[in-house]
């Protein structure tokens, strides 16, 4: 009888420190901050403020929508001003497990035209934003470590550094690493700090105004990305959310892009 | 004030002729908005959600172009374009308009031009869309063999390329068998010449060209164009079939006139822009791999009558080979561009075979032969059996997009023809853009080009208000 409460007391303490540790998991930490943001299925309009160091401000607004289908998130983007950009409709098709697929659709060209989607750390129409920060962080693309714990807003949070998990990585991104400050509590990120190819401090980005939506995630309302050596800011604001996209699989395709 | 010629006050800027323009199309302006207005307010009622999905938009803009050789002044222009979409569940509309006014190679104009005007049904699975559209095919840039749908009117000089595309009158049907896989069905009953103007070019005195002559308007002369396009993970292709007239027609010898009574007589040849009738079977793809897109066009032309008919080429298959890259932020673009007529056969330039008027009668006839044919192999890249040309595209944006710098060059190597296009686009406030830049062709004597050069090569300025 003894022996086997000893077995199963150590199974318990293998179980609970095993748990302990996954909790403690800072990929598992970084993956289930990103399964908190329903990411996955939306439709939203938002706008895009994209202001210079003396506050001169730009403004895009843009429709987006995205939904899984099988192993593919497919993402819809269409700008609906300024004029200029007016009709501007991108496409990207998000894979687990192999390279991104982008389409971009301009009025004036008057066809769609299928192109390279890898560079995730390129501007996001002119702003401080990158096109990885319109997608799902890819959790492969990185290595994580925990290094240490702060207080933002009055929320325990980790503080988790991620660095390009190879060379493309590093490319494809941009930086060399970026710090994260997530909620212990829902997984909620509040800042990230970037940090360029040669370690100097980029960009923070500062997530706020999280709302909880349809499907148990939650919804950031607002987000600023920073530049901390030009100055320059770019928010986005969500004007509306719809969580739980009912569009059709066919509205996702290149050839819907020119309607 | 000239009243015969009201606009030589305003010529004085190249931008001041947009808001005499503007004065002079205010009145079309109003009908349009007006009947524009109805249509929307008719709608509402049956369509709840017309106002999320109705938009309205345009743009003004003042352009010029100048310092050619023969011009000092080529084309400056003030427009006014006015667009409405309505895009509902199973409904849409698009309509674009442009009201025009300037001074074009040496005359001025104003015009009202329907540029889209087309209305449908559409669904997930199948669309149908009649009426004006422009429409265009192809996976490779600027060159696309396949591309043999819309017209284009090459002497709008702008700083967009595309600003060239017109649309035509057709019947549209789209059907998706999936989200990969499309079926593009058109129907063009009438057809309409891409406008290329020779008769600005110095080519010897003697030529002349006159009017266009079309096919009669009948259901054999019309177009019928397929296209079934893929795009699968990893790779998009398409295969392609064209029936009809080609917008990019020939010219056709319609006669030699001599003036017995003028002082010293010359003949004067007199072309005709005339279409001719031919079959394409095209195939398409843009490959990603990495940082790189591999791209290609291929298109098998058919055509009858080439060896007889001047204005007619002969079958060729045209090819162009791209890759694409961005590297340190400059996106390049490479192209190779070809084309094999396996049935070519060089022409040679007749001598004289006596003095005698019928011999000397006969020979001009013969030359007059030999030249429109060698003119019309120009313009068709049939000049040799094989023709190569490469083409090079550099962009790079600046100050986050506000700036684009742009580089087009092209060269032909069996013509040895050369084109460069910079250009720079600054974009000075979220709905106002403005673009400089050039266009310098080159070649050799009696070339496209060298025709072309004195005409449109030149600087441009653009300025550019959305709303």
């Amino acid at each position: 009888m003894k022996s086997i409460k000893l077995i199963v007391s150590s199974l318990l303490i293998i179980l609970l420190s095993t748990q302990i540790s996954s909790a403690q998991n800072p990929r598992e930490i970084s993956k289930k901050s990103a399964d908190a943001i329903a990411l996955g299925s939306m439709e939203m309009t938002t706008t895009l403020k994209i202001m210079d160091a003396k506050g001169n401000t730009r403004s895009r607004t843009l429709n987006m929508a995205s939904r899984k289908f099988g192993d593919v998130t497919k993402m819809m983007m269409k700008f609906t001003d300024p004029a200029d950009v007016k009709g501007t409709s991108i496409l990207i098709y998000d894979y687990e497990d192999r390279a991104d697929e982008m389409w971009i659709y301009m009025p004036a060209l008057k066809k769609t035209r299928r192109v390279v989607s890898n560079e995730k750390g390129k501007n996001f129409m002119g702003s401080e934003f990158t096109n990885a920060d319109m997608s799902k962080p890819n959790i492969d693309d990185f290595e994580y470590k925990i290094i240490s714990s702060e207080t933002i807003n009055g929320k325990a949070c980790h503080v988790i550094e991620a660095t390009p998990a190879s060379k493309e990585s590093l490319n494809s991104n941009g930086f060399s690493r970026k710090v994260s400050y997530i909620d212990k509590e829902n997984y909620l990120c509040y800042k990230i700090e970037y940090y360029d190819l040669k370690g100097r401090h980029l960009k923070t980005q500062i997530i706020g105004d999280y709302r909880a939506v349809e499907g148990g995630n939650f919804f950031y309302y607002e987000m600023e990305m920073k530049n901390e050596q030009n100055g320059r800011k770019s928010v986005l604001v969500t004007d509306k959310f719809k969580a739980q996209s009912q569009m059709s699989e066919a509205q996702f395709s290149p050839s819907n892009l020119d309607k | 004030m000239n009243l015969l010629n009201p606009y030589n006050v305003n010529l004085r800027s190249g931008f001041a002729i947009l808001n005499f323009a503007i004065s002079k199309l205010k009145t079309m302006k109003k009908v349009v908005i007006a009947a524009l207005s109805i249509i929307i307010s008719l709608n509402l009622p049956a369509q709840g959600k017309f106002q999320d999905n109705a938009e309205f938009s345009g743009y003004v803009r003042g352009s010029f172009q100048g310092f050619s050789k023969n011009y000092d002044l080529t084309n400056v222009f003030a427009q006014f374009a006015l667009k409405g979409k309505y895009s509902g569940r199973h409904t849409i509309f698009n309509a674009e308009v442009w009201f025009l006014g300037g001074h074009h190679f040496g005359e001025f104009y104003n015009k009202l031009e329907i540029m889209e005007a087309y209305a449908g049904y559409v669904s997930d699975k199948f669309d149908f869309i009649a009426g004006n559209q422009i429409v265009k095919w192809g996976r490779t840039d600027g060159f696309s063999p396949t591309d043999n749908i819309s017209p284009r009117d090459y002497f709008f000089l702008t700083s967009d390329v595309d600003d060239q595309l017109r649309a035509n009158l057709m019947a549209r049907i789209k059907y998706r068998f999936n989200p990969s896989i499309d079926l593009d069905i058109i129907a063009i009953p009438f057809y309409k010449q891409s406008n290329y103007r020779f008769d600005l070019f110095d080519m010897g005195g003697m030529a002349k060209f006159g009017e266009e002559t079309n096919p009669e308007f009948s259901f054999t002369n019309a177009t019928l164009a397929g296209r079934l396009n893929f795009e699968l993970p990893g790779a998009g292709f398409s295969l392609s079939y064209f029936r009809g007239y080609d917008p990019y027609h020939g010219f056709n010898l319609k006669g030699i006139e001599l003036d017995i009574n003028a002082p010293n007589p010359m003949p004067s040849i007199n072309y005709s822009s005339t279409p001719y009738r031919k079959q394409t079977i095209g195939g398409d793809f843009a490959i990603p791999a990495g940082s790189w897109i591999f791209r290609g066009e291929a298109a098998w032309n058919i055509t009858k009558g080439g060896a007889d008919s001047l204005y007619i080429p002969l079958p060729s298959l045209a090819y162009v080979a791209a890759i694409e890259r961005d590297m340190w932020g400059v996106m390049g673009i490479f192209q190779y561009i070809g084309r094999y007529t396996p049935s070519y056969e060089p022409i040679y330039e007749p001598q004289p075979t006596g003095t005698d008027p019928d011999q000397m009668l006969y020979y001009m006839s013969q030359m007059v032969d030999y030249q429109t044919r060698m003119f019309n192999r120009k313009i068709f890249g049939q000049q040799k059996k094989s023709n190569h040309a490469f083409a090079f595209t550099a962009r790079k944006s600046f100050a986050y997009d506000t700036f684009t710098a742009e580089l087009t060059a092209y060269y032909n190597i069996t013509s040895r023809e050369f084109l460069l296009r910079p250009k720079i686009s600054w974009t000075i406030a979220d709905n106002l853009s403005m673009a400089a830049g050039g266009h310098i062709m080159t070649g050799e004597k009696e070339s496209l080009y060298d025709y072309s050069a004195p005409v449109m090569n030149g600087l441009f300025l653009e300025l550019k208000a959305s709303f």
